[in-house]
């Protein structure tokens, strides 16, 4: 009886640490909607929801990497220098489809490279895919020709913004992005092998995984997301062009860390990621209703990130 | 100096790790702790060295009360503990390490020629000598230990509290570390030993306190114990014997595995061997003289450089461990922790993993017959865990070994290869093991095991071959095989050696 008791109690404080992120995310939201006007209405929801759909697919994708053992800087790149290569196919061509196409060859391309240097190169993810940054980042503006692309067809906007159940299409592709990588983590063969490597690769290897196609299809899956919604993007925004925002890697990176997917590897989920980029949005979205200036935004983000690394330091919820 | 412990009680969770124990630890004599895992004997000696605080009951140190707050508290009254994984700064060197936090230092200018002076004669006093240059990185894993007890010693230890000293170290450098520890009580510095090793129990200790469930069953001296008495007081339970009968009979002349003259570079040369179903073959030998290599390059798991591997006389031409499943070969490797269990993940995650393909469907894994699959393990190892379902970490070494021997005979494998199987494992798993590895081996199952336990080489083995420096040095079969035998050709071979 005693013991019971015991356990129900540690059970609860397990569960209170396990889900910490949605009970803050919960009270920022909660906050929020009582102190800020404007906020808990449909259409402020609405845009943040629409405004995140480039960003939760990259991130869903992301995670996979982070989960794996690995990091991926060069993400950011490949956002933008995927649209880049996607539009010029679109010039010559007028054809959406084989923009689309494109721009999922140039990202699983990029990927599989990314794959191919940390697999075989042993070289530490970190360092490899910021070498490949450069690459990726100086091909932008060759394929570009250092100029601003933009779409030939502005009806090609409705790909994303057409709205279905009053949500936009781009954010009905997140959704989707968020349920393949659900269903790869928690269902698939290949999932399983993903936590594996992340957490012990040599264990890994020696209970029979093959681990550098593990490798090899994650960069991969991760350079397609970036690629395929930096191009929605650039859709969105009509234009692309190589000295467009490199940063949407970091944003992504912070998301995922402050959902409570540990950067070490091994553990993770989709929802922590889902979570951590709506706790992201509702704070900017926060600052810009009470019109703080946005200098601060960036300040306050980055205190964050440390609490929630910190957190996941000194919880030691993933060791052991 | 004098340590008495008062009905001393810790509890972890839901776990009673202490209840109310009560010993005493006199001044230059070996004080042994033995105990399955969970006994409770590595609480008590953390609580000694300041790492845990007690909930109830007294600390003495010379008569005089303490309460540690930390390990910096207890190596204030000099005493210190050297843990079961090395806490040394691999890129440093050995004077460095020894006196790290220490240093004579003015304004924080090391004065390096002093401290070498300084350790000089601390490898005088002590007799333990160890190149003090050298990055510790680079030294043998019992050198590291050595380290670490200098490292005790210059802070002028009088009690030091090892926890499974030699649980890595061959029975060569057992030994060694025996002289070390009989060199510390003649200096009248006490020891706390805890080990697995009864034999180095009943060698070395003065007193033997013996520790089940958190209590302790008694406190008695080397001469009044036997192997056997320790074993029944440990676990409550009297066993027959240690291992299971050897059924030879069964032994079919055809082999599993033959490997014709591997080769790799620098690691082993001119290996031969065969193993025969229905055989356990152990190989021995010296730490680092290649035992391990040779099986690592058997499953894949590292290349060689010439030389063939057939399996039930075909070729085999591995390009990682994954092959060496499908073709039927199965490692469980030397550390549970750092290459064997997937931490993170459940037990029925970590028994399924290398079986995925045949329990899915176009990458779907069906949970359910993956479910009934591990359970099905699990129950013929033996495995104890509240479900299958939790965390492999959270289970005891024991059960965790028994976990990866579940996912190893899943496969039914032709050849099963075992690295030190029974590391870091309680008595009873021990047990455990030995019948599983019996059993199969019964069933037609060539195993092929790495072993530095004497008593499990002699108890286990149908056939003995013997490795020094890479090479095997001599093969030992039926009644030749005996702990002396055994011991014999490992040396052998490195004089032979060192002759040349």
């Amino acid at each position: 009886m005693v013991i019971k008791k015991m356990n129900s109690r540690i059970l609860n404080r397990d569960v209170i640490r396990k889900f910490a992120i949605i009970w803050v995310t919960a009270l920022v939201f909660v906050g929020l909607s009582a102190t800020t006007h404007n906020f808990l209405t449909v259409t402020n929801l609405r845009n943040i929801l629409d405004q995140q759909a480039f960003i939760l697919i990259v991130a869903a994708f992301t995670t996979l990497v982070l989960i794996s053992g690995g990091f991926d800087v060069s993400l950011g790149a490949i956002y933008v220098m995927g649209p880049i290569v996607a539009m010029r196919v679109e010039h010559a061509t007028h054809s959406t489809g084989l923009m689309l196409l494109a721009a999922s060859a140039v990202g699983l391309i990029c990927g599989v490279f990314n794959g191919l240097v940390v697999a075989f190169g042993k070289i530490n993810s970190f360092i490899a895919t910021l070498a490949s940054s450069f690459i990726f980042f100086g091909l932008g503006y060759v394929f570009s020709g250092q100029g601003i692309l933009t779409i030939s067809n502005f009806s090609e906007r409705k790909l994303v913004t057409h709205r279905i159940f009053g949500i936009t299409s781009a954010t009905w592709m997140a959704v989707l992005a968020i349920a393949i990588v659900w269903i790869l983590l928690d269902r698939t063969k290949y999932g399983r092998f993903v936590f594996a490597i992340g957490g012990n690769i040599e264990a890994a290897r020696l209970a029979g995984i093959r681990v550098r196609q593990i490798q090899i299809i994650t960069f991969a899956l991760a350079g397609f997301g970036a690629s395929f919604a930096g191009t929605l993007a650039a859709i969105r925004a009509t234009s692309v062009q190589a000295s467009d925002d490199l940063s949407v890697i970091f944003a992504v990176v912070a998301a995922i860390i402050v959902g409570g997917t540990s950067i070490a590897g091994g553990a993770g989920s989709i929802w922590r990621t889902v979570i951590g980029v709506f706790f992201n949005a509702f704070i900017i979205n926060g600052f810009y209703l009470n019109g703080i200036d946005p200098v601060f935004q960036r300040v306050i983000e980055g205190v964050v990130i440390l609490l929630a690394v910190g957190a996941d330091a000194f919880g030691g919820s993933s060791s052991d | 100096m004098r340590i008495v412990v008062e009905d001393l009680s810790k509890r972890f969770g839901a776990t009673q790790a202490l209840r109310s124990v009560s010993l005493e630890i006199a001044p230059g004599k070996v004080h042994s702790l033995v105990g399955e895992n969970g006994a409770g004997k590595s609480t008590l000696g953390k609580i000694v060295a300041g790492v845990y605080s007690p909930d109830s009951g007294k600390l003495l140190v010379d008569g005089q009360e303490v309460s540690f707050q930390s390990p910096f508290d207890s190596l204030k009254k000099s005493i210190s503990l050297i843990a079961q994984e090395i806490s040394l700064v691999p890129k440093r060197t050995v004077v460095e390490n020894v006196y790290l936090g220490i240093e004579d230092a003015t304004f924080s200018w090391v004065n390096r020629r002093k401290l070498k002076e300084r350790f000089a004669e601390l490898c005088e006093t002590s007799g333990i000598f160890v190149p003090g240059d050298k990055l510790v990185a680079e030294l043998k894993i019992s050198e590291q230990q050595k380290v670490e007890i200098l490292r005790a010693l210059a802070r002028d230890t009088k009690c030091i509290i090892m926890d499974e000293p030699t649980a890595r170290l061959s029975a060569e450098e057992s030994s060694k570390l025996l002289d070390v520890i009989r060199g510390l009580t003649k200096q009248g510095r006490s020891v706390v030993y805890v080990s697995h090793f009864l034999n180095e129990v009943l060698e070395i200790s003065d007193q033997i306190t013996i520790m089940r469930d958190g209590q302790l069953v008694r406190t008695s001296t080397p001469d009044q114990e036997t192997h056997t008495s320790l074993v029944e007081a440990m676990t409550g339970k009297s066993f027959g014997s240690s291992f299971p009968s050897k059924q030879i009979s069964e032994i079919d002349e055809k082999p599993v595995l033959e490997v014709k003259n591997l080769y790799s570079r620098n690691r082993f040369t001119d290996i031969s061997m065969k193993v025969k179903a229905g055989e356990i073959l152990v190989l021995t030998g010296l730490v680092g003289s290649g035992r391990s290599e040779v099986l690592r390059a058997i499953f894949g798991a590292d290349k060689f450089d010439s030389g063939e591997v057939f399996l039930e006389g075909k070729k085999l031409n591995l390009t990682g461990p994954n092959e060496a499943i499908k073709a039927g070969i199965i490692m469980l490797s030397e550390s549970r922790r750092d290459q064997g269990i997937l931490a993170l993940r459940s037990v029925r995650e970590n028994i399924s993993i290398p079986y995925l393909s045949h329990l899915s469907k176009l990458g779907l894994i069906n949970r359910r017959k993956e479910s009934d699959f591990s359970t099905k393990y699990t129950v013929e190892t033996g495995v104890r865990a509240a479900s299958n379902e939790v965390r492999i970490s959270s289970l005891s070494g024991g059960n965790q070994q028994k976990a990866l021997f579940a996912r190893a005979l899943a496969g039914n494998p032709k050849l099963l290869i075992a690295d030190e199987p029974t590391r870091g494992v309680d008595v009873a798993s021990k047990r455990a093991i030995y019948d599983l590895l019996a059993s199969h081996s019964g069933k037609g199952m060539g195993i092929l095991v790495v072993s530095s336990e004497l008593e499990e080489v002699v108890g286990i083995a149908h056939r003995v071959l013997v490795m020094s420096a890479g090479k095997i040095v001599k093969e030992l079969t039926g009644s030749e095989i005996t702990e002396s035998s055994v011991l014999a050709a490992s040396f052998e071979g490195m004089d032979t050696l060192n002759g040349n």
